[in-house]
Formats: C-alpha cells, sequence, structure tokens
C-alpha cells in the first residue's frame, strides 16, 4: 500500500464512524511568514486530526500581503491589483507548501483560494491536495459579485467533483454560496460534500448571510457542508464569521443542521460525517428525488 | 364511502343543497356590515396580511364560511391590500361528512394522516376528496369571491385538495377585488405523504398581473426548491404568496427551510399563511410571516413581520415596497448570472435525480 492509498483510506474513513471534517479560520494562525505558517497549520491539524480541512478563501493573498510582499496594503482592491501579476510565481511557492502538509499529515487538504492567471484571464481558484500530497482537484468561483467584477476577474464555468475515496466532494468558491445554481449542479453530479471557501466581512447580520448561502445549499441538497470562514483583518477589511460542519437539519441533535460551529473563541469548527445519517436524512426530507424537472422546462438558462 | 345505490345519491344531494353558492352568499350578505373598497395604493408600496388559521373540522359549512369571513374582515380592518390563507384550507370541510372525524382518529392511531394512516382500511383521503370535492368547490370560490369583493381585497385563498380529471391537485386561487377569480396554480413540489395520496403535481408556474404588482401563487414545498423562485422572478414576479401546511412539530429550523433563503437567492417579497393546530390525523405547526430580501429590511433579517406563536391563530401585517425591490434587482451588490455554466448542465443534470 502507497502512503497516498494509505492516508486516502485513513481521510475517508468509512464505515459507522465516517470522515472527520474541520472548517478552519486562520484565527491565530501566524502568517507573516510562510513557515511559521506551515509550523501553526501542522500543529493545529495533528491536534484535530481531521480526514479533510478546509481553509477559507484569500489565504494567499493574505499570506503574501503579511509577509511583507506587497506594498499596497491599506486598501483591498489595492491589494488585489498589485497581487495580480505576482500571482502565478507567488502561487508555486502557496501550492507546494499545501501540497506537502497535505503529504505530511496525510489527509484532504483545500488550501482556500489564490488568482489563477490562465489565457490572460484571471479566475478566483480554490486547491484541493490528497493525502499523498498530489494535487487532486480545483475549482474556479463562477458568480462574481460587482466588486469582483470591477477588479477584473473572469467566472469559470464548470464545476467538477473531486473524489475522496468513497465520497466526492463539491468547491464552492467564496460568493458561489449564495448561488444555489452551484450546489444544485454539484449535488446532481453526485457531491455528497460541499466545501466552501468563504470570506465574510463582519456585518450586524453576517450569520442570516450564512444561512441564505451554505447553510440553505445544502438543506436543499442531502449533502454536508464544510463552511471555512476567514477571520482576520487585512487590507483595510474586518473579515470574520463562523465556520461550520453542516448537515441536513435531521443530522444534528437539535435540528439545526450545524454539527459544529466557532463562535467561542475556536479556530475551527470539526465534526465526523456519518453517511448513514445522511442517508436517513435524505428519506426524511427527500428533497432530491422531489425536484420537478418537468416545471423548470428552459426556464433555468 | 360506505353509503350506495340511492342513498349514496341523496346523500350527495344532500350535500349539494347545504353547500349551494346561493346559501354561501345569502349567508355573508347577512353578515357584512360595511364594505370597502380597495385602499389607494401609496406609490408601489403594497400592504399585506399573512394569515394564520386553526385548524378544525366544520360540521356546518356555514361555520367554515363565517370563520373565513371573521379573517377576511380583520385583514381588511387592518387595511391590507391583499390577505393570503394557508394551504390545505378545505380540509376543515371534510367535517360536513359523518364519519370522518373517527376516521382521522383511526388513521391518527395509525401514525398520522401525514404519514400515511388514513390509507388505512377504513377510508382513504383521496377517496374522500374525489368524493366531496365537487361539492366543495362551488362553495370556496363563493366564500373567497364574495369576500374578496365585498371587502375590496386581493385575496389568496390558500391551497385546496380537489379532484379533477380522476386525479387530485393541490391548488392555490387567486381573487381580484372585484371578485373575480384571477388564477390558480398547482403545487409542483410534493411532500412524499401527497405522493401516497396520488396528488398529481403541477407542472409549470404561473404569473398574476394584477393591479398590486406581478403575483405568483407557489405552494408550501415549493418554497424548498430555489428552482421555483428563479422560475417566477424570471416571470417578473414581485410578491410570492405561499400558503404551507406543516404535519409536524414546530422547529425554527426545519421551517427555515422554506421561503427565507429562496427570497435570499431571488428577490422577491414573500407572505406565508399557515394552517395551525390539530384535526384528527393531522398535526400542523408554523409562523405566518412576511419575507423580503435582507436588503430590503431594516434590521437586515429578511423579516419584516412574523406570527409569535406557532400554534395559535395570528396575523402578521407589513408594507412591502416594490419600487425598492426593483432597484436592488437593478444594481445588486454580489448577485449575477453565469448562463454558460447553466448552458452546460441544465437542464440534462436534472436526469441524475436519484430515486
Amino acid at each position: 500500500m502507497t502512503a497516498a492509498e494509505y492516508g486516502r483510506r485513513r481521510a475517508a474513513g468509512g464505515g459507522l464512524h465516517g470522515m472527520k471534517a474541520a472548517a478552519l479560520s486562520l484565527d491565530g494562525v501566524r502568517v507573516n511568514n510562510l513557515d511559521y505558517y506551515r509550523e501553526d497549520l501542522s500543529l493545529l491539524l495533528a491536534e484535530i486530526k481531521p480526514g479533510l480541512a478546509v481553509l477559507p478563501a484569500h489565504t494567499s493573498l493574505l499570506l503574501c500581503a503579511s509577509a511583507g510582499e506587497l506594498t499596497e496594503t491599506r486598501s483591498f482592491g489595492g491589494a488585489f491589483r498589485e497581487f495580480r501579476p505576482k500571482a502565478a510565481q507567488w502561487n508555486e511557492r502557496f501550492l507546494a507548501l499545501h501540497g506537502a502538509l497535505a503529504g505530511e499529515l496525510g489527509i484532504y487538504l483545500v488550501a482556500g483560494t489564490t488568482l489563477e492567471i490562465e489565457g490572460g484571464r484571471c479566475y478566483h481558484t480554490a486547491y484541493c491536495f490528497g493525502p499523498g500530497g498530489e494535487l487532486c482537484g480545483r475549482q474556479r468561483q463562477t458568480h462574481l459579485s460587482r466588486e469582483e467584477r470591477e477588479l477584473g476577474l473572469s467566472r469559470g464555468v464548470e464545476l467538477d467533483l473531486i473524489d475522496l475515496g468513497g465520497i466526492k466532494m463539491g468547491l464552492v468558491v467564496a460568493t458561489d454560496a449564495r448561488h444555489p445554481e452551484v450546489g444544485r449542479i454539484l449535488a446532481l453530479q453526485g457531491a455528497g460534500i460541499l466545501a466552501h471557501t468563504g470570506a465574510l466581512e463582519r456585518s450586524a447580520n453576517t450569520l442570516a448571510q450564512q444561512l441564505a448561502g451554505m447553510w440553505a445549499q445544502v438543506q436543499q441538497n442531502e449533502c454536508w457542508g464544510v463552511e471555512a470562514q476567514l477571520s482576520r483583518v487585512f487590507c483595510g477589511r474586518d473579515f470574520h464569521a463562523r465556520c461550520a460542519v453542516l448537515g441536513p437539519c435531521v443530522t444534528a441533535a437539535d435540528l439545526s443542521g450545524y454539527l459544529s460551529h466557532t463562535g467561542g473563541g475556536e479556530q475551527c469548527a470539526a465534526a465526523r460525517l456519518k453517511e448513514e445519517d445522511r442517508r436517513r436524512a435524505g428519506e426524511s426530507f427527500p428533497a432530491l428525488r422531489m425536484l420537478n424537472p418537468a416545471a423548470y422546462k428552459g426556464n433555468l438558462l | 364511502m360506505a353509503l350506495n345505490g340511492w342513498k349514496e345519491r341523496l346523500f350527495r344531494r344532500y350535500l349539494f343543497w347545504i353547500c349551494r353558492p346561493s346559501r354561501v352568499k345569502k349567508h355573508l350578505a347577512g353578515r357584512i356590515e360595511s364594505r370597502r373598497a380597495l385602499p389607494p395604493l401609496d406609490g408601489r408600496k403594497v400592504r399585506a396580511a399573512a394569515l394564520q388559521l386553526e385548524a378544525r373540522l366544520f360540521k356546518n359549512p356555514l361555520d367554515y364560511v363565517d370563520a373565513m369571513h371573521r379573517r377576511a374582515r380583520e385583514a381588511a380592518a387592518a387595511g391590507v391590500h391583499l390577505a393570503v390563507f394557508p394551504e390545505y384550507n378545505n380540509l376543515p370541510l371534510l367535517g360536513i361528512l359523518p364519519g370522518v372525524e373517527q376516521a382521522g382518529e383511526a388513521a391518527e392511531a395509525a401514525g398520522g394522516a401525514e404519514n400515511g394512516g388514513a390509507k388505512g382500511p377504513v377510508i382513504s383521503l383521496e377517496d374522500v376528496i374525489h368524493y366531496v370535492s365537487p361539492v366543495l368547490k362551488p362553495l370556496v370560490h363563493a366564500t373567497f369571491s364574495t369576500l374578496a369583493e365585498a371587502y375590496g381585497l386581493y385575496l389568496m385563498a390558500g391551497s385546496f385538495l380537489l379532484s379533477e380529471d380522476g386525479t387530485v391537485r393541490n391548488r392555490a386561487f387567486l381573487y381580484g377585488p372585484d371578485g373575480r377569480l384571477i388564477g390558480s396554480q398547482d403545487k409542483a413540489h410534493l411532500m412524499p405523504a401527497e405522493e401516497q395520496f396520488n396528488v398529481t403535481r403541477g407542472d409549470h408556474f404561473e404569473a398574476f398581473e394584477t393591479g398590486l404588482g406581478k403575483l405568483a401563487l407557489p405552494v408550501c414545498m415549493d418554497a424548498s426548491y430555489f428552482e421555483t423562485f428563479r422560475i417566477l422572478e424570471k416571470m417578473g414576479v414581485e410578491i410570492a404568496l405561499l400558503p404551507i401546511a406543516n404535519a409536524e412539530p414546530y422547529n425554527y429550523w426545519l421551517a427555515l427551510r422554506g421561503i427565507w433563503p429562496r427570497l435570499q437567492e431571488s428577490p422577491l417579497y414573500g407572505v406565508k399563511s399557515a394552517l395551525v393546530g390539530r384535526v384528527p390525523g393531522f398535526y400542523f405547526t408554523g409562523r405566518a410571516g412576511i419575507f423580503a430580501p435582507m436588503e430590503l429590511t431594516p434590521d437586515g433579517s429578511g423579516v419584516l413581520a412574523e406570527v409569535a406563536s406557532s400554534e395559535a391563530e395570528g396575523m402578521a401585517v407589513a408594507e412591502l415596497d416594490l419600487d425598492a425591490l426593483q432597484a436592488l434587482r437593478q444594481n445588486h451588490p454580489w448577485r449575477d448570472r453565469n448562463r454558460a455554466l447553466y448552458a452546460r448542465y441544465f437542464p440534462a443534470i436534472y436526469e441524475q435525480i436519484p430515486g
């Protein structure tokens, strides 16, 4: 058995115990130096022992800006524009670091997001590494906010699944969480987990925004959700929202759908995803089976 | 039904007689004390009422008419242009059938009608609907048409289990302030229990241009699917009138799976009415309310008004600013459409539906 195969089996967990999934906020993780970052993240993940760990959005920009590689860090837009031409080179280090970390810990690691430049276009993209350290999937953000369009980002036009060795996962990048087409396309292709790399600014109704986002996508699609939200102040913005591991309502003891969430100063939310629970939830509220495509016809284009 | 032959025919004629529209209209004429015209609109601001009705079986159909009248009058007194009644709003009328209460109790003992208990050997809800539907349709129409006209209301009468072409439909009706039937909508997404009752689902959504703006009538579970509200938004609908009747103990999170997130995904206003309480075989809970995109509520909650109790009667009233809705749609901070993505996956992706 190769190390990758061993890691895959360990990560998937399988059986009655299920895979342990963790959503991290990066709160308290040192980001001003890539070595410190790797050390802190490695210690944290070794303690949690997840099979799947998901980091929030803007990890790459956060690390680049915090490491002193950017000069225009007073505004998010300014930092973004300065980062764009440097992204390809920075990504070599960013991706290598997370690939090595995934391999070292034998886990699936969604490394958050960076800017991907291809064919003169710029995409906001999440990357996932497997337990052998290999790149096993990436996902471009498919829906853009007005600000993201003004910053020159392009939309991805594909939604693919990543096989975690027994259960399939789709990545939901940033604002895609508020567009239910994304979760539906992924779920109908067979996704059992929606992993979200998010970054919401602190506001009076942040939780309501999250309920309208990943929580709603999970409930509509009978799947698990691993929602990583950035908790940092950088480049003039205060990002702060709840990290959570979500399931169909009835998989949580209080029927909230929250298997675990941050809110009391924790650095991550973690929980085991038991497929038997999800199957039972689908029987009690078979949302996908009761879809009515005849009523949609061509009206969703 | 246990009756057959001439007894059955005689009993059916009796039901038609006690439910005849002329009797309903005469009854209401004697009770409507002051008529009201539709209040003028302040710009494009619509005042709406979401009604929460307590379920009970009425042995006398005129008691049902009185109950609907009382709620319509309350809504009119609150100065609304629009009032919304709940799902299964003909269920209370099944009380006119002798033995229904006992059959419901038997079904409840067998696990509740909503869990299929009513399909036991005593009586099936499907058979009851086929039997009684021709009697109740004219009564329902006479009741809500008269009330809408008398109180100058756009009145969504709720949804009704009806027999049509040998199948059962869960159909919502909208009446205008002139008493005219504006249109109807068949529920398109069913609960598993409705599948067991052989309810036939609708295969399209309707939008109705009215003096209040463009309205639609999705029914209960239709609000658990983003597809419904995407289509309504595309049709230009501004207010969705949603009747519900949830046959389960109330839980905030379970209830949250309905209209609220749909309005955040597709900017519309939503007026949700609820049937609550117990009738034999069913235990309904819910909280009627008026909801909006978060950006259009002062506290950012997406809730404009909501009935406090999940088991008692109530009414939620709020004003809906349709100009503000249009402005939000035209200048939304984060919404986007990715037509290349949708064209790649829709509609073929729906062939993957499990089961």
